[in-house]
């Protein structure tokens, strides 16, 4: 990046830049010149309908999902479409947290066993200081006495509440959420959102795929629409809601929006 | 009137009903629910009852129990038990020396006592007992069988009979297991001739009949062998059964390693986990217990195929029972062989229906 203009203090604390990020899932165009960056301690909501490449977006982001164009640059790792190697992947991921829709907990570990892989086998951490930062995050999620028990024991909300201590203890510079409340009960939701938000309120940067517009007007510095796999609409919750400026974007308000 | 209702107390929770019907009544709508259900199950009686009570006069009013020698069994109306009283010993242990026998009988327990208390494992700790089932305790019996250091050695072609097909069945485990998996991941695997060669070897394997592979291993492999590297059948043929089996198990690991989800592999990765750790921390513990059961399968496959090996001249408990029939003081009324191969039948049934039960209970357990 040193042959463009020079950095100003605010791009210093880029956390994630995509530059050009074109995607093909074999002749399907799945992201399209996406151009974002995400500075340090932000809050990205991302939303749009259905099959717009919102969650493609955040995968690729952590290199879930590779990319054929542009570049894309996370945490320091600097990668272009042929570069996206299993170091690269690793690299990235040492730095970036996920959530995913499916929680993706490891059914066969208890909840203390999901926080503590990761940073013991995979982070190099001693297993001591591990478990008391596992111990910290679990309290801060309100399930430190669920610790030893197994995913299938605890409801859709606690579960998904766990994934975010899992995420955390990776002590990460960047949470992803993909979808993290489209597959729980309405009655859960909220202690998920609450989370959410308190993490919000701590600085974490995070990048939130979601179809929960209040947790965005609340909780996003910016609120993004993709349509199509592109990025049709940037910008502050106010504006985004009260002023939308595209017509894709008022369509899609409309429908959300209308209760 | 008002259509809105609002409870004002709950209600507690009640036993359910204890079933009223008496269980003659019961019994008869299962047996005769109508007429030509009523018939069928009739008819079905008499067959069992007619054939039930044939072979128990052929094998308890009309047998004969004690005796040395053919002539313990005269006539062959009744079975021959005498002939399995006098020498089911070598059927069991075969040639194995006889101040060495504590070694085999220790075995025959442990296989046992191990089944007995893996069924009432919990679940948290199956991995390791699957591990423990499957590699460490084969492995352990066979140096307790073979010997070496303190023990003296006993050369496998001693053991016979039961403990032959416990010997290879457990032999056969402990390499096919380790094999099988490295071919399923192998089959997965990112390098196209690993996964190619992989493919072939399952494939071809498994279209191929297992006697055919052991007359193979048996003639052919020496042929292979470096100059003055000469295995005794015996060797030749767990080679076979290993080899065989691993085809056979890769198969089903493959299965298992599928069974476990893209998420959780997407989940280990953005916590870290190198792709080897999240194959042994996260794939391989989910996979292995998904097989279990199908795993205890091959194993009653297995034990059952062990009979094959009379047929290229291993002295199993088929050929045990049939060389006892050849031997002199036994030749004669057809009914002494009978009476082997049904006995023979009876420690096979004990033997697979017990790890059968077992592999349904893991089964319903999930």
């Amino acid at each position: 990046m040193t042959t463009m203009s020079p950095a100003t203090p605010d791009e210093n604390a880029t956390i994630a830049r995509m530059q050009g990020i074109n995607k093909w899932y074999g002749g399907f165009h799945a992201l399209r010149d996406i151009e974002l960056h995400v500075a340090s301690g932000e809050r990205v909501v991302i939303c749009g309908p259905s099959g717009s490449g919102k969650s493609t977006l955040v995968r690729t982001v952590n290199l879930l999902e590779p990319f054929q164009q542009g570049r894309l640059q996370v945490c320091g790792v600097d990668v272009g479409p042929d570069e996206i190697t299993r170091a690269a992947r690793r690299a990235i991921n040492r730095r970036v947290g996920m959530v995913f829709q499916q929680f993706n907990l490891f059914p066969h570990m208890t909840v203390l066993q999901n926080l503590t892989v990761g940073p013991v086998w995979g982070g190099g951490g001693a297993r001591g200081a591990v478990h008391e930062l596992a111990n910290h995050y679990l309290e801060r999620v309100g399930l430190v006495d669920q610790a030893h028990k197994f995913p299938a024991q605890l409801s859709g909300g606690q579960q998904q509440r766990v994934a975010i201590a899992r995420a955390l203890c990776t002590r990460p510079e960047l949470i992803l959420f993909d979808e993290p409340t489209a597959s729980l009960d309405p009655e859960m939701v909220n202690e998920v959102l609450q989370t959410m938000e308190s993490l919000a309120g701590e600085g974490m940067t995070m990048m939130v795929v979601t179809h929960e517009m209040e947790f965005a007007r609340r909780v996003a510095d910016r609120v993004i629409f993709m349509d199509q796999g592109q990025l049709i609409e940037i910008a502050a919750p106010d504006d985004f809601f009260d002023r939308p400026q595209s017509p894709r974007l008022k369509t899609f308000l409309g429908q959300v929006l209308t209760h | 009137m008002t259509t809105h209702f609002a409870r004002q107390t709950l209600i507690d929770p009640r036993p359910a009903p204890v079933a009223a019907i008496a269980s003659p009544i019961r019994w008869r709508r299962a047996l005769f629910p109508t007429p030509a259900m009523g018939v069928l199950s009739l008819l079905l009686l008499v067959l069992f009852a007619l054939f039930g009570w044939r072979f128990f006069e052929w094998a308890v009013l009309h047998a004969h129990w004690f005796g040395n020698s053919s002539e313990a069994c005269p006539g062959d109306v009744g079975a021959c038990w005498a002939f399995v009283t006098a020498r089911w010993k070598p059927w069991l242990v075969g040639n194995y020396p006889s101040d060495q026998l504590w070694r085999a009988w220790t075995c025959f327990a442990t296989f046992a006592l191990f089944w007995t208390w893996v069924v009432r494992r919990s679940r948290t700790a199956s991995l390791q007992r699957v591990l423990l089932g499957f590699i460490v305790l084969p492995a352990a019996f066979f140096l307790l069988l073979i010997g070496g250091g303190p023990l003296p050695v006993v050369s496998p072609s001693l053991s016979g009979g039961l403990l032959l097909t416990l010997v290879v069945t457990l032999a056969t485990f402990a390499t096919a297991l380790p094999l099988g998996l490295c071919l399923a991941l192998g089959r997965r695997s990112r390098l196209p001739l690993v996964r190619w060669l992989s493919g072939v070897f399952v494939e071809g394997m498994r279209a191929v009949p297992l006697l055919a592979v052991l007359f193979i291993a048996a003639t052919l492999l020496p042929m292979f062998l470096p100059y003055g590297l000469a295995l005794d059948l015996f060797w030749r043929a767990v080679v076979a059964f290993a080899l065989f089996n691993a085809a056979m198990a890769a198969e089903v690991f493959r299965g298992g390693l599928q069974s476990v989800g893209r998420g959780q592999i997407e989940a280990a990765t953005t916590v870290g986990l190198s792709d080897f750790a999240t194959l042994r921390l996260i794939v391989l513990p989910q996979a292995v217990t998904a097989v279990v059961p199908a795993l205890v399968n091959i194993m009653i496959a297995v034990i059952k195929e062990t009979t094959l090996l009379s047929v290229i001249g291993v002295s199993d408990l088929l050929g045990a029972v049939e060389n006892g029939a050849k031997s002199p003081a036994w030749i004669g009324e057809s009914n002494i062989l009978i009476s082997g191969y049904v006995f023979l039948a009876a420690v096979y049934l004990t033997v697979c229906y017990g790890l059968s039960r077992y592999s349904r209970r893991l089964e319903a357990r999930r």
